[in-house]
């Protein structure tokens, strides 16, 4: 091994894993028979052991305990950031999913009201037959497709259909509700009307316009789609 | 010796990006005391070290993604990071004017000296190894890196060679050269008590 080797591999021979049994056996040798590299590695040793020295001073360093309380509240702070932020999140949606059921809901029960399906009762009569099963009123056709049998209310403002009971006067409008009654046609006597025995048993829906002291003024029955 | 399972660093990690406070704690301890001696070593400052250190577990708290454990163990990762801070540290230190440092006991520089007989022989150990300390900190940043990384950090050049990036030869001679330009700082300090005390 030359001077040259020595310096740059043979220093730190014993300690430098990376080189051969081979490498460290010359570089023994080398420095055995040359003074001024044995004078170059005492110097080495020395500055290893001022290096070391200097390693044994700061060995025991440990960053301050206030790092450590800093880093865990910023631990904390971002996790229960991340946490409310992601809680945050989930009650945005899920107030948007409510309003939008509550929504739906709504616009349902409005439709509903504006445009009520009759339920599926016995007989039925023709709209504006207020003779309630006289003799002219026609009765639904047995068979008949129950859909093809519903009937709907005309528009609250279309007060038009309605036949003024006996004994009431012409009313305003504005003071009035409409009432929706599922009765025995026999029933419709008791307000003025006639009745056919006949029919007095069966079930029919009217529509009452009712006055604001609460007393029927005219009645109606639902016309056929 | 193996870790048992529940406190490897990489489970403590993946616990820790879940929000389990107590394994990032758990983790900040078995690496903290590294992570700011080499610090400390490599900026002389205990400011620095303190900020580095903090930077490199912040870091570790807010990107945990960012570690590969096909790439290393944990404790590489962090020395990683930690030479970032340390070398953004120096490149900003000439803008910076340090401040005189002091310990919590009062006395400076960062260095406790221990089992020293007498106050004479505890102050001319701490000159001289606050001389060392000052010859470290003048080599420059990669000869110092592997001067820290080999001789106070006790790395065998394999490991220094990972931790710094480079080629085990690149670390033996940054090493070399590194040894080199200490130990002719250090013969000067030698020798100047000694002319000083001749021309007197």
């Amino acid at each position: 091994m030359k001077c040259e080797e020595f310096e740059a591999i043979g220093l730190d021979a014993e300690r430098d894993v990376s080189l051969s049994e081979a490498e460290r056996a010359a570089a023994r040798e080398h420095v055995n028979s040359c003074s001024r590299c044995a004078a170059l590695q005492d110097s080495w040793l020395a500055a290893g052991t001022e290096l070391r020295a200097l390693a044994d001073a700061t060995r025991a360093r440990e960053a301050p305990a206030r790092v450590e309380m800093r880093l865990r509240q910023e631990f904390r702070t971002q996790h229960h950031t991340f946490k409310a932020r992601r809680a945050a999140v989930i009650a945005g949606w899920a107030l948007a999913a409510a309003a939008v059921l509550v929504g739906v809901v709504s616009w349902n029960n409005w439709r509903t009201n504006q445009h009520p399906g009759v339920a599926s009762n016995g007989a039925q009569t023709n709209p504006g037959d207020l003779t309630a099963g006289s003799g002219g009123a026609k009765q639904q056709a047995p068979g008949q497709d129950e859909s093809a049998n519903s009937e709907t209310l005309l528009a609250d403002n279309e007060l038009g259909d309605f036949t003024l009971l006996p004994g009431a006067l012409p009313f305003d409008t504005d003071d009035t509700a409409i009432m929706r009654v599922r009765m025995q046609r026999g029933a419709l006597g008791a307000l003025g009307l006639p009745v056919s025995e006949e029919n007095a048993n069966d079930w029919i829906q009217v529509d009452l316009l009712v006055g604001d002291d609460g007393l029927p003024q005219a009645v109606r029955l639902p016309q056929e789609n | 010796m193996r870790i048992a399972e529940p406190e490897r660093d990489d489970v403590l990690l993946r616990r820790a990006a879940r929000g389990d406070e107590e394994a990032f704690t758990l983790l900040y301890r078995r690496h903290q005391a590294a992570m700011y001696r080499f610090a400390l070593r490599m900026t002389g400052n205990n400011w620095a070290a303190e900020e580095i250190v903090q930077d490199v577990f912040m870091t570790l708290m807010r990107q945990p993604k960012k570690y590969d454990a096909s790439r290393g163990t944990i404790g590489a990762f962090l020395y990683g990071i930690a030479r970032n801070r340390v070398m953004k540290y120096m490149e900003r230190l000439p803008r910076e004017v340090a401040l005189e440092e002091k310990n919590e006991d009062g006395t400076g520089s960062g260095i406790v000296l221990q089992d020293n007989a007498t106050p004479a022989a505890w102050a001319e150990k701490r000159e001289r190894v606050e001389q060392i300390r000052a010859a470290v900190l003048e080599l420059p940043a990669e000869f110092r890196e592997a001067v820290v990384l080999c001789e106070l950090e006790e790395m065998s050049y394999e490991e220094a060679a990972t931790m710094a990036g480079c080629p085990i030869g690149t670390i033996r001679s940054r090493l070399h050269r590194g040894r080199a330009l200490l130990m002719a700082k250090l013969e000067m300090l030698r020798d100047l008590p000694r002319r000083a005390s001749a021309v007197r």
